[in-house]
């Protein structure tokens, strides 16, 4: 018998307590990665290549409050400015639901082309887009959701506008970051509200990264001290803010994640010194033989640490496989998107797991360390 | 016959460091769950305990919230014309059109901004909200661009000290006082003259009006009457009723508690099971001799069972203590909790609330974590060989 096959003898010999352990370390992982994925998927917007050329201005005082037309005469004449469309959230909610997961924006579509670069047209035209004043175009997700196809109508009750729509698909897109949202005719939008000249926001794209800052400071610098100041930021920049409006909920989930944290050190350390414990003869024994303690020591610490490491294999790992093969954004409607577990946090679950493996052999490594060898060969226990 | 409560009291003290780590455990995982749902209680009880249950709230019919409705203020004039609305003492009618506008503001503590609800109210407005009143400074004078904050919005944002100013664009509020809502969604909101407001934001249009019946037994005529208006296309509510169907913010927290309770519970349950495992497995003896001495199968069952609870149990109120200690504390410092509401797209402040019904909850969950952990353990000691049982050492 060499040593690996001692340890793992010695791990697998109480095989209910070694299964329970693991199974135990393995939740714990499992919830660690799953809470650290809904902290990300909550404080880190997905970032597009293309999303670092654009830029969103909305109201300084906030972005409920809207801006005028007129100012795209002003917009347009700014140096590094390549694209910009009026871009007006509708929050319209779809058929009959009381709360609908996807945006609906109003944007000028021969102006928008230059704007969502990074779309491809999956279905229909863009150019039928265009032309019909009462269509829209819908992300390849919301489609597949709702099972629509060029042609269909799409109905939409407005929330803070007081005018409903009544659209049809025209085109579908794919291949942008967020595939979901459904654009319409600002025309459209303006007519139906009584024409009151003012938009959401605006969308720009600037010439390159470079100039994006000074786009941006340009933005800002003409509307200065005008009826409606102008707030201007990257897109990621806007997503990041509302972030900032969530509040105290990221750091709840970052105290969660401590409580499970400490729950998982605590079951390992548990079972780990009950194992021990339960054969505190057997080691007096190896002591006797002349083991020395850093090899008692070894054997504990290869135990604990082989057991939590599986429990981690196994926690991290089910985590991974759930949320990759899961349709989230189905089961929550819309409320979680991307939830990806990526190797980060992966790395952070499985660290931690071994951490505690580590830790878990120590108070039971230093009673072995103190006892004496007629001490442990006395202990009935 | 059973075996006495004492026995299993015992047992589960003269086992102190295994006792301990599992009460612990499961002490944490009721604590996780019980501060979830306090804080989805938080929500819930600020928005049943706003308003005035004589109100009634009329928004655009379609709209959701507040901050999404547009009265004109020819329907406003209808509205304050209709026959059965209660008059003060000076005989104008309690009819008060409110706009309700959003501003971004800086965060006290933070990086970042967040939108905060501020509302141009009027006398009759205020009159109509007795839930409200004044801590500190004055109230903002008509005509001014004064502003009045709650005092518990005040802490979360910068500049919302009294003589401090909030910017809302180009112009510029000063705030003259601090509110208190008493718990009431009111806390989340600011307020200013509703003229001056409408000034301000350049709106023609209000967000919404509060009126009171005359009688109560008129509401439900006027609700009706206001409804059926097809011209108005308005919607009537009592205030309370509105208020309370504004928590769609706790949905998510209030899912998230379930999830994560129901998970760290599953590894709660291996992490008693180990160590009831290892009580049955060190008392092996013991359960022999108990078996000799006449106790039946079913009363070791029992017994362990028992075991097994109390330990959860003991987690369970480890838990609720904690979290009802936290309240207390969290009171204490005065500290109120933020996010952004779904409904009205600014911030709302609640507290974090352990009720009682949260903590049985709590109780009861520890009690299923003992029950599951210790079913299949007793079950094996029930089912120990007398004789074998004898033997081990």
């Amino acid at each position: 018998m060499n040593l690996p096959t001692f340890i793992l003898k010695n791990a697998l010999r109480n095989r209910r307590r070694a299964l329970l352990t693991v199974l135990s370390v393995g939740i714990s992982c499992a919830l660690l990665v799953t809470l650290l994925t809904l902290q990300r998927e909550l404080t880190v917007p997905p970032e597009s290549q293309a999303a670092s050329l654009r830029i969103i201005a909305r109201n300084k005082v906030s972005l409920a409050q809207p801006l005028p037309a007129k100012q795209l005469r002003v917009i347009e004449r700014i140096p590094g400015v390549v694209a910009v469309s009026p871009f007006t959230y509708f929050g319209g909610n779809f058929r009959d639901e009381t709360l609908t997961s996807f945006a609906q924006f109003a944007v000028d579509p021969v102006r928008f082309r230059g704007l969502l670069v990074e779309a491809r047209v999956m279905e229909g035209s863009y150019e039928a887009f265009e032309k019909d004043r009462l269509s829209c175009m819908v992300g390849i997700e919301t489609v597949g959701r709702y099972g629509l196809r060029i042609g269909d109508r799409m109905k939409f009750t407005g929330t803070f506008y007081p005018v409903d729509l009544d659209l049809k698909i025209a085109a579908v897109f794919g291949g942008t970051i967020d595939d979901r949202g459904v654009f319409f005719h600002h025309k459209l939008l303006d007519e139906l509200s009584g024409d009151p000249g003012t938009v959401g926001t605006w969308y720009i794209r600037a010439a390159s990264p470079e100039v994006a800052n000074d786009v941006i400071a340009r933005l800002n610098g003409a509307f200065a001290n005008t009826a409606a100041e102008v707030r201007a930021e990257t897109e990621r920049a806007f997503q990041l803010g509302f972030v900032s409006m969530l509040g105290n909920v990221k750091m709840l989930v970052l105290l969660i994640s401590g409580a499970v944290v400490f729950t998982l050190s605590l079951v390992t350390i548990s079972t780990m010194s009950m194992a021990i414990r339960e054969r505190f003869r057997e080691l007096a024994v190896l002591k006797a033989l002349g083991f020395q303690r850093r090899e008692l020591f070894a054997f504990i610490l290869a135990e604990s640490f082989g057991l939590a490491a599986l429990g981690a294999l196994l926690g991290v790992g089910g985590a991974w496989a759930l949320w990759t093969h899961l349709d989230l954004q189905k089961l929550t409607s819309g409320f979680l998107i991307y939830f990806e577990v990526t190797p980060r946090i992966m790395a952070w679950g499985a660290a931690v797991a071994a951490l505690m493996g580590v830790v878990a052999a120590l108070p039971p490594a230093w009673q072995t360390a103190r006892m004496s060898v007629t001490e442990g060969l006395q202990t009935l226990d | 016959m059973a075996l006495p409560l004492n026995y299993n009291i015992r047992n589960v003290l003269v086992r102190w460091r295994t006792t301990l780590f599992t009460v612990l455990g499961i002490g944490a995982v009721v604590l996780v769950f019980l501060g979830l749902r306090a804080l989805g209680r938080g929500i819930e009880a600020t928005n049943a305990n706003t308003g005035d249950s004589r109100n009634l709230l009329v928004v655009r019919k379609g709209s959701q919230a507040e901050s999404g409705s547009l009265v004109s203020r020819e329907q406003f004039r209808t509205l304050r014309d209709l026959p059965g609305i209660a008059r003060n003492a000076a005989g104008e009618p309690l009819v008060s059109a409110e706009l309700v506008m959003i501003v971004s503001a800086p965060r006290r503590d933070e990086v970042g901004e967040a939108n905060t609800l501020i509302r141009g109210v009027t006398p009759r407005g205020m009159e109509l909200r007795s839930q409200v009143a004044l801590v500190e400074g004055r109230w903002f004078r008509a005509g001014q661009r004064e502003v009045v904050v709650s005092s518990r919005l005040a802490r979360r944002f910068a500049g919302f000290e009294v003589g401090g100013t909030i910017k809302a664009g180009p112009d510029r509020l000063t705030v003259v006082g601090h509110f208190d809502g008493r718990g009431s969604a009111f806390d989340s909101e600011a307020w200013m003259d509703a003229d001056e407001s409408r000034a301000l934001f350049d709106r023609e249009q209000y967000s919404s009006v509060l009126l009171r019946p005359a009688d109560d037994s008129l509401a439900a005529g006027l609700i009706q009457r206001i409804d059926h208006d097809k011209r108005l296309a308005l919607r009537a509510e009592r205030e309370v009723d509105y208020y309370s169907k504004q928590t769609m913010t706790a949905k998510p927290i209030n899912y998230l508690a379930g999830i994560l309770g129901t998970a760290m519970s599953v590894g709660a349950v291996f992490a008693a099971m180990n160590t009831m495992y290892a009580s049955v497995g060190a008392r092996t003896r013991e359960i022999g001799t108990l078996r000799v001495l006449g106790y039946s199968r079913r009363s070791i069952v029992l017994c362990f069972l028992i075991e097994g609870v109390l330990l959860a149990l003991l987690g369970g109120i480890l838990g609720c203590a904690t979290a009802w200690g936290l309240q207390v504390e969290l009171a204490a410092f005065n500290v109120s909790f933020g996010t952004l509401d779904f409904q009205s797209f600014a911030e709302t402040v609640f507290q974090f609330r352990v009720t009682p019904d949260l903590m049985l909850l709590g109780l009861g969950f520890s009690v299923v974590i003992g029950l599951a952990g210790s079913l299949l353990p007793a079950l094996r000691a029930a089912r120990l060989p007398v004789i074998v049982a004898l033997k081990s050492l």
